[in-house]
């Protein structure tokens, strides 16, 4: 495919943590400045030499086991971390739902929460105000606009966060387990935004352990096992070889 | 460098900052006056016979100089933690960081604005009349806040990578309020070291220039007020710097 349809792209991409033993004091951080050459405790390889790209229009999934460094990947491309190496190419803005309702506070009220997490997700409080009654009722929670947020379960808060990033514009979007803490309903639903995304100028990355929501949508997958990149491609072949792996 | 939806999200974070501060509500807001109250009551009790002898409107000199250190105690603190209380904020979202930063600075500039007024009331009930000179007061409020944000942005560049200087900055605040005169004339300390410490406290120009507009009815020299301005924004701009240099690392150390 031509090089003008890339959204995003990674080479050699690899990000190291230092080691920590206890907590950093003042003390220890003029010692580090003063001693350049000390690597300490040493560092830990997150992720080593990750290379995939993503086209626009095109969802890609990634999995692995626990600790494969998938999260660490997704905040790489965001800008959250910095890479220790290689390159990370984008092409248009951005939006990174890491966690659903992160950001949202639990003494606010539901309706003052839509309107922070809407900004979070930069989407205008001027918007928000157009779309309010169609998020709360996506979002099924017509009886609870006027209550803290604290009063909701984990399952409400997702589908409240859920049914405002809906409306993010970004044309990059990276979801990172968005969809663990929902019920049967909320992820049936879910699938029905993904659904209607496919098809349209959105590029998505998705980490997620639902081989079934990468089958029924991710174009191609990219295959990480303890920071390193296994394989990328064809979802169907990825995906069988890492359930071969998994047994 | 900020579109409308940066802009906006500011201004998100800075309205629910206020509001969990509880300052929305009138009872709320009262609460935390009656920090600096308390502390007016007992530093004039024990000191307007002698530091405040020769002090005329001894009262009002005393909140002046508690309203500004405590704005600036509470809100650099604040400011300070801000990336650590919203751990997630900063270790699992995309947006500008020093927004958290500025939301705490912003939020508490609410305070600021209604604490001064409910000062300049006291000050007129206890017969201090109101003067052209008080037209200087949001200028020296903005002054206030610049340098309450150059130091807030310098903490929480810093606060991520060495948690004692949560402990540090504390120790540090308690000396400020004696090398500040607050509750005391500057002419208390004599000359010498002590006289150039208060000459160099950023804290006590802006209190001076507080207290020379509402208690001496002088507008401030507009030389004193670009002397503070000026470095203050240029630290401003520089622990800016420093914060925009440091955040790719935040979300590793928080």
């Amino acid at each position: 495919m031509s090089e003008y349809l890339l959204r995003l792209r990674t080479r050699g991409l690899g990000k190291d943590f230092p080691l920590r033993d206890g907590r950093d004091t003042a003390m220890r951080v003029l010692h580090r400045l003063a001693t350049p050459n000390d690597d300490g405790p040493g560092r830990i390889n997150a992720l080593v030499d990750v290379s995939f790209e993503v086209r626009a229009g095109e969802m890609v999934g990634v999995v692995g086991n626990n600790g494969a460094g998938k999260t660490t990947l997704l905040k790489l491309i965001a800008g959250i971390y910095r890479p220790s190496r290689g390159e990370i190419e984008r092409r248009g803005e951005l939006a990174l739902l890491s966690g659903l309702g992160v950001g949202m506070v639990r003494d606010l009220t539901v309706r003052e929460n839509v309107y922070l997490y809407g900004a979070i997700c930069r989407v205008h409080r001027m918007r928000i105000r157009t779309i309010f009654d169609e998020i709360i009722a996506w979002a099924e929670l017509g009886d609870f606009v006027s209550a803290p947020l604290r009063t909701l379960s984990t399952g409400m808060i997702s589908r409240l966060a859920f049914s405002i990033a809906r409306h993010i514009e970004a044309p990059i979007l990276l979801f990172d387990e968005a969809m663990s803490a929902g019920d049967e309903r909320f992820r049936h639903r879910c699938e029905e935004h993904f659904a209607a995304l496919r098809g349209g100028d959105t590029s998505m990355l998705m980490t997620t352990h639902s081989l079934d929501l990468v089958e029924r949508f991710c174009d191609r997958t990219l295959w990480l096992r303890s920071g390193e990149q296994v394989a990328f491609g064809d979802t169907k072949e990825v995906l069988s070889a890492y359930r071969r792996w998994a047994t | 460098m900020y579109d409308a939806a940066d802009l906006n999200l500011l201004r998100e974070l800075t309205v629910s900052q206020y509001k969990l501060k509880d300052q929305s509500s009138f009872f709320g807001f009262l609460w935390s006056f009656l920090n600096p109250l308390l502390m007016l009551g007992v530093l004039f009790l024990f000191f307007r016979m002698r530091l405040g002898a020769e002090i005329e409107h001894y009262p009002v000199y005393l909140l002046l100089g508690l309203l500004l250190y405590t704005h600036f105690a509470n809100t650099t603190s604040l400011g300070m933690r801000v990336l650590r209380a919203t751990r997630e904020l900063t270790t699992e979202t995309v947006f500008p960081k020093e927004f958290l930063v500025l939301s705490a600075v912003l939020s508490s500039a609410m305070d600021l604005v209604i604490s001064t007024v409910i000062c300049l009331a006291i000050a007129f009930a206890s017969g201090i009349g109101p003067t052209p000179a008080l037209l200087w007061v949001p200028a020296i409020l903005v002054a206030e806040l610049v340098l309450v944000a150059w130091v807030s942005f310098f903490l929480a560049a810093i606060f991520p990578f060495a948690w004692d200087v949560d402990h540090i900055f504390h120790v540090l605040l308690r000396a400020l309020f004696f090398v500040t005169p607050i509750f005391y004339h500057p002419s208390f300390v004599g000359e010498g070291v002590a006289q150039t410490i208060l000459r160099l406290n950023p804290l006590a120009q802006v209190i001076a220039m507080l207290r020379t507009v509402v208690l001496d009815g002088e507008s401030v020299a507009l030389s004193t007020f670009t002397l503070f301005i000026v470095p203050g924004l240029v630290l401003l701009g520089l622990g800016f710097a420093l914060f925009k240099r440091l955040e790719p690392r935040f979300a590793e150390y928080v």
